[in-house]
C-alpha cells in the first residue's frame, strides 16, 4: 500500500548566523561557524536537508570553578586552572566552540585577559558570557566586547535588563548577541524585537530560550523551543532566530549529576548517571530545536557528537 | 488590659474611649463614633486611614505607602495599628470622596422603544375603582369591596395584596370617600385576569398623569437611577452617585471581605440602599413627586453588589470554585429591602452568570442587542474589572478579566478618578518631549484619570520614551526624563504647575500597571475567541459600555494594545449599557424575559483556570503586542513616525 | 478530525436553528450547550450525558471522537500498560497521555532469567513523590529471524513470569515459538511481536487465535501500512507498528510521519509505535528520542538503573500536562547563603512570582530565606482573593518546613500586597516578628537594604 509521507509545506525560514571571523573577516578564529538556516522542523530531512550540523560548544570559565562536580575535576583537571590550558583541552575534546563565562570575582581587566589568553590558546569561535548579574555583565562584556573587536564573539547574557548595553557594544564591535530570556516564547520574541528595534542586524542575534534539566524543568524549555521553531517556520520575523542552549549547566546543576553520595541507590552508578542527565536533556533539546548545546563533560560530547552524525545522516 | 485613648478630630472635637490591648486603632474610632476612611475596607492597602500618634504609642504592624518621615512624625496606619496602652490620637480631616453628581451624557438618546404601550408592553397596570360605600345593609369587608369592584369594573378575577398592603387599606379608601386609585402588577402579559396589588391611592387619577419606575445599575464605584413614566415609557430623569460602599473597599473583593466581618454586611446593604434612597429622591424631587410614588424598580448590577444589597453572603464569590449563592434573585417588595420607594413596589433584579459576570453583563447584552443577530459581537464593559462578551444569536460566551482599577486611576501613582483637576488627554512632541494637556474643569492638574493615563502611555511609545517593553529611555534630551530607584519615570507636569505642588509624573511601576491591566483584557478577548476557533479579525461589530467607552480615545487604546486594532465603523460607544438594559426590561416585560434567557444561555469561561491565559497575557505585555502583526494601523503609525 | 467545541455544538440542542426546546436545560449537569460541547471537545465528558442529542448528531459525532490513534492495552497478572489514543504531534498543542511502556529485555537463552528479572521487577525509584518502576518485559527468543526450540522459549517465558506480575512482549518470528511462549500466559494479553512480511499470515492467525495485540514490523512505512491492511483482513483489530529503524535520523522521521497520518485519520498507520532502542548505537538517547517522538513502547537492552531512572524522569517530565499552571514545589529555598540572621521572604508556589521574587533577591546578592506557600499555583493577589493564601497556609508552612529550626532571629516578611494578613498571622505565630514587605518584587531588594536593616 503506497503511504503518501505528509510533508509539511513552511513558509518561514529560521536565519542564518555565523560568529568567529577568520583571518579573511578581520578576525583570528580558524573557522566560522554558520547556524540556522532550516526550513523544517528539526531534522525532518525528507522534506528538506538540516542545513547546518548543530554545534557542540563546551563551557570553561575564567577562574577555577569552586562548586563543579568532582567528576567534572576529574575529567578535566588541572587544565581548569587557567581558561587557556581548558580551551585547549576543551578544542582537543573535540568541541566545535567555546563558551568562556566569567564569573562575578572578574575585574573588566580579569575577563579582558582571559578572553585574550583563550583566543591565543585556541582559534575556535568564542562566545563570552557574563556571571549573570545585570550590572557585572554590562561592565565585564562591554570591556570583552571592545578588547575582542572583530572576532565576531557571541556576547551573553543579553537580557531585557541589560539589553540596551549589550546590543550597544555588540554593535559597535562587530559581535553577536546571545538573546536569552526565562522559558516564555512570547518573552523570548519580545527581547528579540527590542534587539532589532535597537538596530542590531538580525543576523547577529542567537537566541537562548533557557532550559531546565532533565527532572528540573526540561518539559518548558522543550515546549518553548518547539513553539519557537513552529513560530518562525510559519513566518514570525521575530522568531526566525538560531537557538542554543546551556544544558551542561543546567544539567550539573541537579543534584543527578552533581553528588555520588546520600542520594537514592535506585538512582544507579553516580557517573554514568550524571553522564546521562547531561546527554539524555541535550537530545531532547536538539530535536526539539537547538542549533548551539553548550556542554560540560567530554564523555557527554563524544554520545552527543555521534547522535548528531546519526541524525544528520538522515 | 483597657486603655484610655483620646481622638481629636481635626475640627477640634474630642473624644475618650477605653479600648483593650491588640485592639486596632480603627476599631478603637469606630466605637468612639468616629469616622475614618478606609478606602480599601482595612487591607492596609491605600494608606488612607492615616492618622497621627500625638501622645503614648501603637503598634504598627505595616507602614505600606507611609514615609519614613511621616512615621517619625507619629503617623500610622489607623487599620494596621494595634493599641498597647494609653495613647492620644489625631485624627486629621478625612478625605472627602468627591460626590459630583453626574448626569449621563448619553442622557437625551435614550429614546422610547418603537410601539411602546403601557397596556401592552408591560405588565403594571393602574385603574379607577368606584365603590359602593358599605352600610348596615351592605356589610362586605374592605378587602372583598375592592375585590369585587376590580372583577366587575376590571375583569379582575385573581388579586392579591400584602399584609401590608391591607393594614392601609381601610383608611385609603376612606380617605378616598370610596373612589380610589389602584396599581397593580399582572402576573404575566398574557393573562390580564390575575394580578398582585402594588399601591391604591385615595383618589381618582387621570390617565396621562405619570406612573414612577426605577432601572438601577448598582457599579462598584457608581449607582445610576433612571426615573420612567411607564405611561409613556419615557426616562424622565438620570442620576448617578458614588455608590456609599466605597468607604468600606473599592474593589468588590474588599468589599466581600468587609461583608464577612461581624456587621459588615447589614453595614454594606445600608449603605447601598441608602445610596439609591438618595438617588430616588434626587430623582424625584427633580420631577416634583416623591419616591413613595415609584411602583416598580428593576435592578442591574455585578453579582457581588447584589449580593450585597439583598443581604446574601456573598463569601463563596471570592472563594475557588468561585460559585455565587443566587444567580437568579427572587422577586422583593420595596419595604423588605429599605428602599423608600412606594412599601409594595416591586424590586426584580435581573439574573446573571456567573461570579464575575452579573446582571450588569447580560442586561447589556440586552441593550446591545448582540444575541439577536449574526453578526460576531465582542462586547466589553471596563470598569474595576474588564467582562467580555463574544457570539451572537447562536451562542454566547463570557469571561471576566481581573484588569484591576488601573484605567479608573487607582494604583498608579498619580491616578486619580475623572473628575476636576484629572488630565485626561495628553499629546507629547516627539523632537522635544515636552507635553501639552487637557485638564477636567481646566484648572491646574492635580492627576492623571484612566483615558489620560491611556492618552499618555500610548505618546510616550509613540514617541520612543518607552520603549515596547515599558522601559522608560533614561538616554533621551529631556530633563522630563528622570531615574529613580524604581525605574525611570516622566515628568507630565512639573510642581509649580499643578495644584498641589508637587511634580505629576508616571513611573515604571505604573507603567507595568497599566500594561498589567491592558494585557489581561486583551487576553481576553483572546482566549475568549480562541475558545470558539475564531481570532479577532472574525469579529464583525465590538461593542463598548461602560464609562469607560464615553471618554476613552480609541485610537490611543489601539496604540497601547488596549482594543484590538480593527476599522473605526467597527466599535460602537454604549455608555451605561447595564441601566439602559434594566430600562428596557422596564417597558417590554418581553425584554425582561430575554434577559432571563440570555443569562440562561452565556456561557462562562474561568480565566484562571487555564493556563494559555499566561502565554496570552505575556503576549498582551507589550506595546502595542508581542504579535505586531495583529496590530497592522500601530506599526503603520511606528514607521511613519521613523520616517519623520 | 476532532471536532472543534464550535462545531459540536452547531450538532447540540443548543446550536440549531431555532433551538431545540430543551436547549441548555442543563440536564447534563452543565450550565449550557455550549459548555458541554467545549468539554466534549476536551474529552471531558460523555455524549450520552445530553439526553436530547438527534440521532444524526451521535452519528458525527461518533465518528469525529474515533481516537486516530488506537488504544492498545497489554496485561500482565499484576498490572497493565496502556498506549495510544494520542490526539497531538506537539505536547503544547493539548498534552501526551499514555506514557511509553518502558520494557526491558531478556534474552531466552541467557542465565539467571529469573533472578535478573526479580532485580528489575523490584526496581522502585522515587521522583517528586511519584514511584515509578518498569512497566514490563520482553523475552526474546534466540534467534530472531531463524527458528529457535519452541520449548525452550516456553521455560523463559515462564521463568520471567516467575519472577514478575507485569506485561510481557513476546518476541520471536516464528509463529510456533511465540505460541509456545503465549501458552506460559494463560488469561493475560501479552504483545505478540511480530509479524513481516513473511510470517505475517502465521502471525495474524496465532493473534487471532490468541486475541492478542500483534507487533507489526517492516522498515517502510508502504509495507507496514500494507501489512495491517491485510491483516484487518483476518479480523484483526489491534497493532503495534515497528518501523525498525535503529538509525536516530530515519526514526525521527518515521515515527513523525506516522504520528503526523494517524492524526489525519489515516487508519492503516493509527497504532501505537514499538521502539527496541536496545538495538540503537547508543541505546539512552534512542530511548529518549523515542520517549519525546511518539513511541508508545520502549524496549531497552537491560536493567541499568542509572538509565531507567533518567528515561523515567524524563518520560514523566515529556507527559506533563502542559495545560497546568507552573508550580514551585512548596518549601524553603536559599538564596545567596543565607544565615541564621537572614530574613524569610514569603511568596506563593505560582512559578512567574517565585521567579520574579527569587531573581531579584539573588541579582541584589543579599541573603534570605525564600518560603514558598502551596497556593495553589496562584500569584499572590490572585491566590489571596481566592483564600489560597491567608495566614492559616502561611503558618502552616512555617511550621511545616521547620522554618524556626534555620533561622535565629524569627521573622517573616509578607508581600506588600497581603499587608491585610499581618494581624491575623501574629496571632497565628506569636514569637514571630511579622513585618510588610514591598508589594512589587522589584522593590524587595531597596527594602531588604533600608527597611529590614535594623
Ligand atoms: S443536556 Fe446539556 S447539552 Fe443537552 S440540551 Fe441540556 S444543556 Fe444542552
Amino acid at each position: 500500500m503506497p503511504v503518501e509521507i505528509p510533508k509539511d509545506k513552511w513558509t518561514g525560514k529560521v536565519r542564518e548566523v555565523s560568529f568567529g571571523a577568520t583571518a579573511a573577516d578581520g578576525g583570528t578564529r580558524s573557522k566560522s561557524i554558520v547556524v540556522g538556516g532550516d526550513t523544517t522542523l528539526p531534522y525532518m530531512q525528507f522534506e528538506a536537508p538540516t542545513p547546518h550540523t548543530p554545534v557542540i560548544a563546551v563551557e570553561i570559565k575564567s577562574r577555577r570553578p569552586e562548586d563543579w562536580s568532582t567528576l567534572l575535576e576529574e575529567t578535566w583537571g588541572d587544565a581548569m586552572n587557567d581558561p587557556a590550558s581548558w580551551a585547549k583541552a576543551a578544542e582537543a575534546a573535540g568541541a566545535d566552540a567555546l563558551v568562556l563565562w566569567l564569573t562575578l570575582a572578574d575585574t573588566p581587566e580579569d575577563a579582558v585577559k582571559a578572553t585574550k589568553a583563550v583566543l591565543a590558546a585556541s582559534a575556535l569561535p568564542l562566545m563570552v558570557f557574563g556571571p549573570g548579574q545585570v550590572e557585572k555583565d554590562n561592565e565585564l562584556l562591554v570591556a570583552v566586547s571592545e578588547a575582542a573587536k572583530g572576532e565576531k564573539l557571541v556576547l551573553g547574557i543579553c537580557e531585557d535588563k541589560n539589553y540596551r548595553t549589550i546590543v550597544a557594544t555588540a554593535m559597535a564591535n562587530g559581535h553577536l548577541v546571545s538573546a536569552r530570556t526565562p522559558m516564555d516564547v512570547n518573552l523570548a520574541k519580545q527581547l528579540n524585537i527590542l534587539i532589532t528595534d535597537m538596530g542590531l542586524p538580525a543576523n547577529r542575534i542567537i537566541m537562548d530560550p533557557t532550559t531546565g534539566a532533565l527532572g528540573y524543568g526540561i518539559e518548558y524549555g522543550y515546549s518553548v523551543m518547539e513553539r519557537l521553531r513552529l513560530a518562525s517556520l510559519q513566518g514570525d520575523g521575530m522568531t526566525q532566530f538560531p537557538m542554543m542552549v546551556t544544558v551542561g549547566f543546567e544539567a550539573w546543576k541537579a543534584k543527578e549529576s552533581k553528588v555520588g553520595t546520600g542520594v537514592p541507590e535506585a538512582w544507579g552508578d553516580w557517573k554514568a548517571r550524571a553522564i546521562h542527565w547531561e546527554t539524555l536533556t541535550t537530545t531532547a533539546l536538539l530535536e526539539s530545536g537547538a542549533s548551539i548545546v553548550v556542554l560540560r563533560h567530554p564523555e557527554s560530547m563524544k554520545r552527543i557528537r555521534a547522535a548528531i552524525n546519526e541524525l544528520m545522516a538522515a | 488590659m483597657n486603655h484610655t485613648i483620646t481622638f481629636t478630630t481635626s475640627d477640634g472635637k474630642t473624644v475618650t474611649a477605653s479600648a483593650l490591648t491588640g485592639t486596632l486603632v480603627s476599631d478603637a474610632a469606630q466605637q468612639a463614633g468616629i469616622e475614618i476612611t478606609q478606602p480599601c475596607g482595612g487591607q492596609g492597602r491605600c494608606g488612607r486611614c492615616a492618622i497621627q500618634i500625638t501622645g503614648g504609642n501603637v503598634r504598627r504592624r505595616s507602614t505600606l505607602r507611609l514615609s519614613q518621615e511621616a512615621v517619625e512624625q507619629g503617623y500610622a496606619l489607623a487599620c494596621q495599628s494595634v493599641i498597647e496602652g494609653d495613647a492620644s490620637i489625631l485624627v486629621p480631616e478625612q478625605e472627602k470622596i468627591e460626590r459630583n453628581l453626574t448626569t449621563d451624557r448619553v442622557a437625551a438618546e435614550v429614546s422610547v422603544p418603537s410601539g411602546y404601550d403601557i397596556n401592552w408592553s408591560q405588565t403594571v397596570r393602574r385603574v379607577n375603582v368606584r365603590m359602593n360605600e358599605p352600610s348596615m345593609d351592605d356589610q362586605t369587608d374592605d378587602w372583598a369591596r375592592l375585590q369585587t369592584a376590580l372583577r366587575v369594573q376590571h375583569k379582575l378575577e385573581t388579586v392579591e395584596a400584602s399584609i401590608s398592603l391591607l393594614r392601609r387599606l381601610g383608611q385609603v379608601l376612606r380617605d378616598g370617600n370610596w373612589e380610589v386609585n389602584v396599581i397593580y402588577e399582572l402576573k404575566n402579559l398574557d393573562n390580564h385576569s390575575a394580578a398582585h396589588i402594588i399601591d391604591v391611592r385615595p383618589s381618582i387619577c387621570d390617565e396621562d398623569e405619570p406612573i414612577y419606575a426605577a432601572a438601577i445599575d448598582i457599579g462598584t464605584t457608581t449607582v445610576s437611577l433612571w426615573l420612567v413614566d411607564l405611561v409613556t415609557g419615557q426616562v424622565k430623569a438620570q442620576v448617578a452617585e458614588y455608590n456609599d460602599q466605597i468607604v468600606r473597599g473599592e474593589d468588590v473583593i474588599s468589599r466581600i471581605i468587609y461583608a464577612s466581618k461581624h456587621g459588615g454586611s447589614d453595614d454594606l446593604q445600608h449603605r447601598v440602599v441608602g445610596t439609591i434612597n438618595k438617588l430616588g429622591e434626587t430623582a424625584c424631587k427633580r420631577l416634583k413627586t416623591r419616591p413613595d410614588q415609584i411602583v416598580k424598580a428593576i435592578i442591574a448590577g455585578n453579582s457581588t453588589m447584589i449580593h450585597l444589597l439583598l443581604g446574601i453572603p456573598a463569601a463563596s464569590i471570592r472563594l475557588a470554585p468561585f460559585i455565587t449563592a443566587v444567580n437568579h434573585p427572587p422577586l422583593m417588595a420595596a419595604r423588605e429591602m429599605g428602599l423608600h420607594f412606594c412599601p409594595d413596589a416591586v424590586v426584580d433584579c435581573l439574573p446573571g452568570v456567573a461570579s464575575y459576570v452579573g446582571a450588569d453583563i447580560t442586561a447589556g447584552v440586552l441593550s446591545n442587542g448582540m444575541d439577536d443577530t449574526d453578526e460576531i459581537t465582542l462586547f466589553i464593559d471596563v470598569g474595576t474589572n474588564g467582562e467580555i462578551v463574544l457570539g451572537n444569536r447562536d451562542w454566547l460566551m463570557t469571561c471576566a478579566c481581573s484588569a484591576g482599577p488601573a484605567f479608573e486611576g487607582a494604583g498608579v501613582k498619580d491616578g486619580m478618578r475623572a473628575t476636576t483637576g484629572a488630565i485626561e488627554e495628553v499629546w507629547i512632541n516627539g523632537d522635544t518631549y515636552e507635553p501639552s494637556i487637557r485638564v477636567i474643569g481646566g484648572s491646574k492638574p492635580r492627576g492623571v484619570c484612566g483615558s489620560g493615563l491611556i492618552s499618555l502611555i500610548a505618546e510616550m511609545f509613540l514617541t520612543g520614551i518607552l520603549d515596547k517593553a515599558g522601559n522608560v529611555n533614561l538616554s533621551l534630551p529631556t530633563k522630563r526624563v528622570r531615574a529613580t530607584d524604581q525605574g525611570g519615570e516622566y515628568v507630565i507636569a512639573w510642581a509649580d504647575e499643578t495644584s498641589h505642588g508637587h511634580d505629576i509624573a508616571i513611573t515604571r511601576v505604573d507603567v507595568d500597571n497599566l500594561l498589567r491591566a491592558k494585557a489581561a483584557i486583551y487576553a481576553g478577548f483572546t482566549i475568549l475567541a480562541e475558545q470558539v476557533g475564531m481570532t479577532l479579525a472574525d469579529v464583525e461589530t465590538m461593542v463598548i459600555g461602560g464609562s469607560f467607552g464615553k471618554y476613552v480615545n480609541v485610537e490611543k487604546a489601539m496604540q497601547i494594545g488596549l482594543l484590538p486594532d480593527m476599522p473605526w465603523d467597527k466599535f460602537k460607544f454604549l455608555g451605561n449599557t447595564s441601566v439602559k438594559g434594566a430600562y428596557f426590561a422596564l417597558v417590554d416585560t418581553r425584554q425582561r424575559e430575554r434577559i432571563s434567557e440570555i443569562a440562561s444561555r452565556m456561557t462562562y469561561l474561568e480565566l484562571s483556570a487555564d493556563n494559555t491565559f499566561y502565554d496570552a497575557f505575556t503576549s498582551a505585555l507589550f506595546l502595542p503586542h508581542t504579535d505586531m502583526d495583529k496590530f497592522p494601523t500601530v506599526a503603520e503609525a511606528l514607521l511613519s513616525k521613523e520616517k519623520r | 478530525m476532532a471536532l472543534t467545541g464550535i462545531e459540536i455544538f452547531k450538532l447540540l440542542p443548543g446550536g440549531q436553528r431555532p433551538p431545540h426546546p430543551k436547549a441548555n436545560c442543563k440536564e447534563c449537569g452543565i450550565p449550557t450547550c455550549m459548555a458541554f460541547a467545549m468539554k466534549l471537545a476536551a474529552k471531558q465528558v460523555e455524549l450520552a450525558a445530553c439526553p436530547y442529542v438527534s440521532e444524526e448528531s451521535k452519528t458525527k459525532l461518533a465518528e469525529s471522537s474515533a481516537p486516530p490513534i488506537r488504544l492498545i492495552t497489554l496485561k500482565g497478572p499484576g498490572s497493565s500498560i496502556k498506549a495510544g489514543n494520542e490526539v497531538c504531534l506537539f505536547r503544547h498543542e493539548k498534552t501526551f497521555y499514555n506514557k511509553p511502556g518502558l520494557f526491558v529485555r531478556v534474552k531466552a537463552s541467557q542465565a539467571n532469567i529469573a533472578a535478573e528479572v526479580a532485580k528489575a521487577d523490584a526496581y522502585k525509584v522515587n521522583y517528586v513523590g511519584m514511584d515509578f518502576t518498569v512497566d514490563g518485559f520482553a523475552v526474546e527468543a534466540d534467534t530472531l529471524s531463524g527458528t529457535s526450540d519452541p520449548t525452550k522459549f516456553a521455560d523463559a517465558v515462564k521463568a520471567v513470569r516467575s519472577a514478575t506480575k507485569r506485561p510481557l512482549i513476546l518476541v520471536a518470528k516464528d509463529a510456533k515459538v511465540l505460541e509456545a511462549g503465549a501458552a506460559a500466559l494463560p488469561g493475560e494479553t501479552p504483545l505478540l511481536y511480530g509479524a513481516d512480511s513473511a510470517n505475517w499470515e502465521a502471525m495474524g492467525d496465532l493473534a487471532k487465535k490468541l486475541n492478542a495485540p500483534l507487533a507489526v514490523c517492516a522498515d517502510n512505512l508502504d509495507t507496514l501500512a500494507d501489512l495491517t491492511d491485510k491483516l484487518k483482513g483476518k479480523g484483526l483489530e489491534d497493532f503495534v507498528i515497528d518501523p525498525s529503524s535503529t538509525k536516530l535520523g530515519a526514526s525521527i522521521a518515521k515515527y513523525t510521519q506516522i504520528r503526523r497520518l494517524a492524526l489525519k485519520n489515516f487508519r492503516a498507520l493509527g497504532f501505537p509505535v514499538i521502539s527496541f532502542a536496545c538495538n540503537a548505537a547508543d541505546e539512552g538517547i534512542a530511548a529518549a528520542q523515542a520517549i519525546a517522538k511518539y513511541a508508545g513502547f520502549v524496549v531497552l537492552d537491560k536493567f541499568v538503573p542509572e538509565l531507567l531512572y533518567g528515561l523515567l524522569v524524563l518520560r514523566e517530565n515529556i507527559y506533563t500536562d502542559p495545560q497546568k499552571p507552573i508550580q514551585v514545589t512548596p518549601g524553603i529555598y536559599e538564596i545567596n547563603n543565607p544565615k541564621p540572621e537572614s530574613p524569610v521572604l514569603i511568596t506563593t508556589n505560582f512559578s512567574i512570582t517565585y521567579f520574579a521574587v527569587a531573581n531579584e533577591v539573588e541579582g541584589s546578592g543579599l541573603p534570605a530565606w525564600l518560603l514558598v506557600c502551596d497556593a495553589e499555583g496562584m500569584s499572590v493577589l490572585t491566590a489571596w482573593a481566592a483564600g489560597k493564601f491567608d495566614s492559616e497556609r502561611i503558618a502552616k508552612a512555617i511550621k511545616g518546613f521547620n522554618v524556626a529550626s534555620k533561622v535565629s532571629r524569627k521573622r517573616v516578611v509578607l508581600p506588600g500586597h497581603v499587608a491585610v494578613l499581618s494581624g491575623e498571622l501574629e496571632a497565628e505565630l506569636p514569637d514571630w516578628e511579622i513585618r510588610v514587605g514591598p508589594r512589587e518584587a522589584v522593590d524587595l531588594p531597596g527594602y531588604m537594604k533600608t527597611a529590614l536593616n535594623n
